[in-house]
């Protein structure tokens, strides 16, 4: 028995070691041959795997996209009665699922809290994540992921009891804050009233729902978070605890949040189709193109421009390529699916109070800065 | 050649050689899968220079240590490492006692003790205990609300932002550290001096008397323990004061609560879930370990005389003892592990605070192989500890 494991392990351990040896030749070869992929350079070791295969290709083998996504904030990304996820968030997964799959419903959203999530992005869990998620250089530099664009011009609040009185962060000297492990708010917080020389107790949760019980017994004096998350918390709390009324947000917004979809580094294809996902849909918004009129614009486009958005040939010309490794009327697919900007946004933030005319995610052509760069 | 593998022969022949060979083959092995591991690992960036940045992050719960967001992560870790061990500490210790007092009176002759003991651990021991931490927040929040705080004098304040009670901290100058220190060694005088004088009225058979009258050991101990230390508080010039917990509102009608030792519903509702949780599993090892004795065992205790509770804490469970303290090691390692839940219910651990750190600097893998190892730790040392007491335990019984 003893001497029949022991050859067992001695098996074993033999077996690593040649796939471990192979393994390393295999590592060599590609700095033998000039490398075909340009961020090469080997300081990133923790994802050495990813360079190897694109993302794209992997969706569009499975079939199915897997979207990090909220499921607890309602306008972003939330699960609803019938057990389907909705939102802003989870529309820009279903327009990435169109464009590359040209089926908006090949998508596996995979509900991620705010501490969890670049870590289910870098381990490969999931392909894309979109979760209300804030475009920064340390997160860029050290997360291993690329931010593709930002869909939401967003800042930081402070939700307060109105019956509390309090005006602006400076009236909150020793306050206790309830706060989201893991976020930008977490920080952007302590650096707001350490500047203003405030004590301040944060209490920090992993989760929503316990952070929400702890403000509803008043456990905490504020609540912080994006002023959108804000807005959404407040507009469904519960009536027992004394309704949106019975809270304020204050003016003052604490910091810039651009919120966003993500992709790996170094996952360039991937990187390209979500981010020109997200600027076709802005454009098609200034096109005047909708989830409507798309069908009949694709058949008799106006100009150039939009026929190269959409993919089609102007006149009885040819297509002009634009398909980024996709079919080229991936824009198209999209814009079906889930509609242009404005029509994604009046869908799911304007019900939420968040009005667009005058805020930083109007157009730009309406003082916002809401902006796609040229399709061409 | 062949010669040499004559030779070979007759040396493999041996089962003494053979058995040296194949040990070397795995030597060899054994070195080149390390040496392959420590490479692949060198590969993963494993440094935690990180860690010298600035936390960035404030905690709400600091303890011994003082902490801003202004120091580093290792500090920001120390602290939740420190959070960890005292939730654990506290938790084994009362676990310990609920675990007894509920094992012996799931064993009474008393239908109404032995049934609370028995709803306890079949209710407690099978619902999950993220869900009890849960319960013990939402249970903690229900205190009164900091605006309408209950206090009694200027002794107690009690709301669902924590509990405040009367509490020693140290006078402003410097005596209080010294003090401290006196203190330890005062302590470790007493018990030595009431082990030895307790150890001489057995071995002598009489009781140690100064002028006629008997002293007891452990008198004798408190006794030189109360001269000592308060002898010691006033020649230090009283290093510690009396810190009473205040309830006020500021210039802008916060409501604040400060002074005195905290309990915060947080704290509180991961100590209960552990407490109750491992006590159940504790009151199965006592109840076990009672009714692996023989029954002659208490019965003899009864004929001599000894009343129930005598029996019990003379005779039986002192036996017991022996085959508790194995399975109780494993539930204080369950229980030291088990803390790291309390993430849900923002009690900062090291687990949590990790876990914030990870989040702001991406270097999951460093920060996870330095998780481990402190848990590691941490069981090597309840473990050493234990074993430690174990030996104690068999060597008495023996
Ligand atoms: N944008 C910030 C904050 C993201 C965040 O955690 N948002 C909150 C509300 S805006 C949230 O997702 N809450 C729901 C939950 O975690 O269950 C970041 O990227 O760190």
């Amino acid at each position: 028995m003893k001497s029949k494991l022991f050859f067992l392990l001695l098996a074993v351990m033999s077996l690593t070691l040649i796939i471990a040896c192979s393994e390393e030749v295999e590592e060599a070869a590609p700095q033998v041959e000039v490398t075909k992929d340009s961020h090469d350079d080997d300081d990133d070791h923790d994802h050495d795997e990813h360079k190897d295969h694109s993302t794209l290709e992997e969706v569009l083998e499975r079939g199915v996209l897997k979207c990090g996504v909220n499921d607890n904030l309602t306008g972003f990304g939330v699960v609803t009665s019938a057990g389907t996820f909705e939102g802003f968030d989870i529309d820009y997964c279903k327009a990435v699922a169109a464009a590359i799959l040209g089926d908006a419903s090949k998508v596996e959203y995979v509900p991620l809290t705010a501490s969890a999530r670049f870590e289910a992005l870098s381990s490969e869990e999931i392909d894309l994540l979109i979760r209300n998620t804030t475009w920064t250089a340390s997160r860029d530099r050290d997360l291993g992921n690329d931010f593709t664009a930002t869909t939401f011009y967003d800042g930081q609040g402070m939700m307060v009891y109105a019956d509390s009185g309090y005006k602006t962060i400076e009236d909150m000297a020793g306050a206790t804050i309830c706060v989201l492990q893991g976020t930008t708010t977490e920080l952007n917080l302590d650096d707001r009233f350490k500047s203003a020389g405030l004590d301040y107790t944060p209490l920090t949760f992993e989760t929503n729902d316990p952070l929400q019980a702890a403000f509803e017994e008043r456990r905490c004096d504020g609540w912080t978070t994006d002023k959108s998350g804000l807005a959404s918390k407040r507009a469904e709390f519960p009536a027992a605890a004394g309704g949106p009324e019975a809270l304020v947000v204050l003016a003052e917004t604490l910091s810039k949040e651009p919120l966003g979809p993500l992709t790996r580094d170094n996952d360039s294809e991937f990187y390209d189709v979500v981010q020109w996902v997200v600027f076709g849909l802005i454009q098609a918004e200034e096109s005047g193109i909708t989830s409507s009129n798309v069908a009949a614009m694709a058949a008799d486009p106006k100009d150039p421009g939009m026929a190269r958005l959409l993919g089609v040939p102007y006149g009885d010309g040819k297509v002009a390529d634009f398909s980024f490794g996709v079919d080229p009327t991936f824009i198209q697919h999209a814009i079906k699916a889930v509609g242009n900007y404005g029509e994604i946004y009046e869908r799911h933030l304007t019900p939420l109070g968040l009005t667009r005319a005058g805020s930083l995610n109007a157009m730009w052509t309406e003082g916002g800065l809401i902006y796609a760069p040229p399709f061409r | 050649m062949s010669i040499f593998i004559a030779k070979l022969s007759t040396w493999s022949r041996s089962q003494k050689n053979r058995n040296l060979f194949y040990q070397l083959v795995f030597l060899i092995l054994v070195a080149f899968f390390v040496n392959y591991l420590v490479s692949k690992a060198m590969q993963l960036e494993l440094t935690l220079s990180h860690f010298e940045s600035r936390s960035g992050f404030g905690i709400s719960h600091t303890f011994i240590k003082d902490y801003t967001s202004n120091d580093s992560r290792w500090s920001a870790y120390f602290t939740g490492v420190i959070n960890t061990v005292r939730v654990s500490l506290v938790a084994i210790i009362l676990a310990t006692l609920l675990g007894t007092i509920m094992g012996v009176a799931r064993l009474s002759k008393n239908v109404l003790f032995s049934t609370i003991a028995y709803l306890y651990v079949e209710l407690v021991r099978n619902t999950p205990l993220l869900i009890q931490i849960i319960f013990w927040q939402i249970i903690f929040l229900k205190l009164p609300r900091i605006t309408e705080a209950l206090t009694f004098g200027s002794t107690v304040v009690v709301s669902n932002r924590g509990i405040l009670l009367p509490y020693a901290k140290p006078a402003e100058d410097i005596n209080s550290n010294i003090f401290v220190i006196v203190l330890l060694f005062i302590i470790i005088i007493s018990f030595v001096l009431s082990y030895y004088l307790n150890k001489k009225e057995d071995i002598d058979g009489k009781k140690f008397k100064i002028l006629n009258y008997n002293i007891n050991g452990s008198l004798a101990g408190t006794f030189v323990f109360l001269i000592l230390s308060v002898s010691a508080y006033f020649i230090l010039q009283k290093p510690f004061v009396l810190d009473l917990p205040s309830l006020y509102q500021n210039s802008k009608g916060t409501y604040l609560q400060s002074g005195g030792f905290e309990f915060t519903p947080e704290f509180g509702a991961i100590l209960f879930a552990l407490v109750i949780y491992t006590g159940t599993f504790i009151t199965e090892i006592v109840r076990g370990s009672i009714q692996s004795l023989s029954k002659g065992q208490t019965e003899a205790a009864q004929s001599l005389g000894l009343t129930n509770y005598q029996s019990m804490t003379l005779i039986i469970l002192p036996q017991a003892l022996r085959s508790i303290i194995p399975p109780l090691t494993n539930q204080f390692l369950n229980l030291t592990k088990n803390s790291s839940l309390s993430v849900v219910i923002a009690y900062p651990e090291l687990f949590m605070v990790s876990r914030t750190i990870m989040n702001n600097s991406g270097r999951a893998l460093p920060v996870f192989f330095l998780i481990l190892f402190t848990y590691l730790s941490l069981s090597l040392i309840i473990s050493l500890f234990m074993n430690f007491i174990n030996r104690r335990v068999t060597r008495i019984g023996a």
